[in-house]
């Protein structure tokens, strides 16, 4: 069982405050994903729950116990370091034992426990080498295997792929959610990645300048972002943002043309949010926003296509590989019914229409 | 072997290497190799006399009273290599994991550990016997004055505390260099290496013992073996503070004084003996370099790439 109650947590170093009040509740067997820009304070928080830096502010709760001044290792937490941190002067094994015995596990337990860890991780081979005779992923394994031994309530992950390469990325990503199913533990994961938070995440927690920006599901952030920045930060390529001026049903750029969206929030100023699949580019149709291609992505079963619209900003759109632009065409804008997003032009925050 | 031409880039790497290839083996190898020659032959004070073979060797091993001589010079060497492993690498290592953790006031502290190691010997050696006068020294007067009369001594005075006390000076001036290596020795375990202890236990002793410890192996090797070589070469502060004679009664003695007393001679000592003195020098320069590499590859064994 592990339930976590963020309450109003800030931290600061020094003179500067880095984190202006967390609230946040996780629950048990929650696979909770932090993702943010770098220094946005979403490692920063981990490190809190950790017990690794002191809480400057607010209270932090597991499972109905105060945990601010909690020793790290009394927390029933495990946490694997984005540089594995594995003691390079014992070997797989010794990595593993040292924690469970400092557990005061007796001998056939920690055996055990190395076993089903060893099993889990296919690190069965590998129990008598030391880390440096380890490729990245081995290591990243025995990491995970160290944090796995001490059965934790609750497993912290930092940016624990960033140092593999793309290929491995990716199979060690599926291995985690795979463990995250059979160990059923509550995992907390930070990354910037948005494409790691979304395939892994049952909530994210989307975090900028020491805040919480919106927590949710990644179908509730990719389709209802709360204001402009969850909604540029998660979805690649990036949704656009352009302002736009309203004139009945219709929006339109300044000197660039208009379109019709469907229905529209009342308000005469507006940002206008549009994925890459929301709008559709055509050369010379009677309306919509004018647009200057400046350059297309081929990716084999789809492409983007980059334009500039008429107040210069920049917009993605996805087309078919059998429908290419040329830098410089000029072409017509127009977005599918429905499709759009809306956000206040003064505070970024979302509207309904 | 390829033909070495004699192109530019050959003049210059020439250019560049025989002058200190030069320099090493005039003023290093040759009197190595000299000394070794000496010990074979005969003196009369720098008159070369006759070849004797290992005569002087056996001389100042098995003929007293060199016997007695040596092996009391060689006891007090290895008494101080033991103490100063204690007093200087052992207190090092702590003061190293006290600045390392940034206890409070770290940065003044780094300094004042480090600053007795820039002072000279002379400087050290004449200030410690001003410290250790029995009537007006500064230990003496703060005992009295802390109503322990009894634990008054006079120091350098007396064979019982004599040579300790040239330790606890050495300590003193020395201790700040094994601080420093190990600090930067701890300064390379990467922080979430340390991160990672902590998540798994709170114990300070189980992280110095399990992990600091093991992981500033490399500096370890470098203080024990530098301090091993600077215990059986010992000879400033004992000649300053002891005098050339090792007193009072040879408490004092280590085989540098005893070397240089026989080679050179002295007041007390009578006359010197050139051959004597380089047969102790042979044999102390094997003894250093036989056991320093022991413990070299030794220590080597158990460092560990970080």
């Amino acid at each position: 069982m592990a339930q976590l109650s963020l309450r109003g947590i800030k931290k600061r170093f020094r003179e500067t405050e880095v984190l202006h009040g967390i609230d946040l509740e996780i629950g048990d067997r929650e696979f909770v994903v932090f993702v943010g820009p770098s220094g946005c304070g979403k490692s920063t928080l981990l490190r809190l729950i950790a017990g690794l830096d002191p809480i400057t502010d607010g209270e932090f709760v597991l499972n109905g116990s105060r945990m601010n001044d909690v020793a790290p290792s009394r927390r029933g937490i495990a946490m694997v370091f984005q540089s594995y941190a594995l003691y390079p002067h014992m070997d797989v094994y010794e990595n593993m034992a040292f924690g469970a015995r400092l557990m005061g596990l007796d001998k056939a337990e920690v055996e055990q426990r190395i076993a089903d860890a060893a099993r889990m991780l296919r690190l069965g081979e590998l129990l008598k080498r030391r880390p440096r005779e380890l490729s990245g992923g081995q290591r990243q394994r025995v990491a995970i295997g160290r944090a796995l031994v001490r059965k934790p309530d609750v497993f912290l992950l930092d940016e624990p792929l960033s140092n593999l390469d793309a290929a491995l990325r990716s199979e060690v990503r599926l291995e985690i959610a795979r463990l995250h199913r059979e160990i059923g533990g509550t995992m907390i994961y930070v990354t910037h990645d948005q494409v790691e938070a979304m395939t892994l995440a049952d909530k994210i927690v989307v975090m900028n300048n020491g805040r919480i920006e919106q927590v949710g599901s990644p179908r509730e952030l990719y389709e209802t972002p709360a204001n402009t920045f969850v909604a540029s930060f998660i979805g690649s390529p990036r949704m656009t943002l352009v302002d736009v001026t309203r004139d009945g049903d219709r929006l339109g750029v300044a000197n660039g043309g208009a379109v019709a969206v469907g229905a529209v929030p009342d308000a005469k100023a507006l940002k206008l949010g549009l994925r890459p699949d929301a709008v559709h580019l055509t050369r010379g149709a009677a309306e919509g926003f004018a647009a200057q291609v400046v350059y297309t992505e081929y990716l084999g079963d789809n492409a983007y296509v980059y334009a500039r619209l008429a107040d210069g900003t920049l917009l993605s759109a996805r087309t078919t590989p059998n429908d290419l632009f040329a830098p410089d065409e000029t072409v017509t804008v127009t977005v599918a019914p429905g499709a759009a997003h809306f956000f206040s032009a003064e505070d970024g925050r979302r509207l309904s229409p | 072997m390829p033909k070495l031409r004699m192109t530019g880039r050959g003049l210059w790497i020439t250019f560049l290497i025989v002058p200190p290839l030069a320099f090493v083996a005039l003023f290093i190898v040759y009197p190595i190799i000299s000394a070794f020659a000496y010990a074979f032959f005969d003196w009369q004070g720098l008159k070369r006399l006759d070849f004797v073979g290992l005569e002087n060797f056996h001389t100042v091993l098995f003929v007293e009273p060199y016997r007695s001589w040596t092996l009391n010079a060689f006891k007090n060497n290895i008494i101080v290599f033991f103490a100063l492993m204690v007093l200087q690498n052992g207190l090092g290592f702590i003061l190293a994991y006290a600045l390392w953790r940034e206890l409070p006031g770290a940065r003044f502290h780094r300094i004042a550990v480090f600053l007795p190691v820039v002072l000279s010997t002379i400087i050290v050696a004449y200030l410690f016997k001003l410290f250790y006068h029995p009537l007006f020294g500064v230990v003496n007067i703060s005992l009295r004055g802390l109503g322990l009369d009894g634990l008054a001594q006079p120091w350098l005075g007396q064979s019982g505390t004599a040579l300790w006390s040239i330790i606890a000076a050495q300590a003193w001036h020395m201790v700040g260099f094994p601080t420093l290596v190990f600090l930067a020795g701890m300064q390379r375990i990467p922080g979430e290496i340390l991160d990672a202890v902590r998540m798994e236990t709170e114990s300070e002793w189980v992280k110095i013992t399990q992990i600091v410890w093991p992981l500033v192996a490399p500096s370890a090797t470098i203080v024990f073996t530098l301090l091993f070589v600077g215990a059986f070469n010992w000879f400033e502060l004992p000649y300053i503070m002891g005098g050339l004679d090792g007193s009072p009664f040879g408490s004092t003695d280590v085989l540098g004084l005893y070397f240089y007393r026989t080679a050179f001679g002295n007041v007390s000592a009578g006359q010197q003996d050139f051959g004597l003195g380089s047969a102790l020098a042979v044999l102390i320069f094997l003894f250093i370099a036989a056991i320093a590499t022991v413990i070299t590859v030794r220590l080597r064994a158990r460092e560990i790439q970080i």
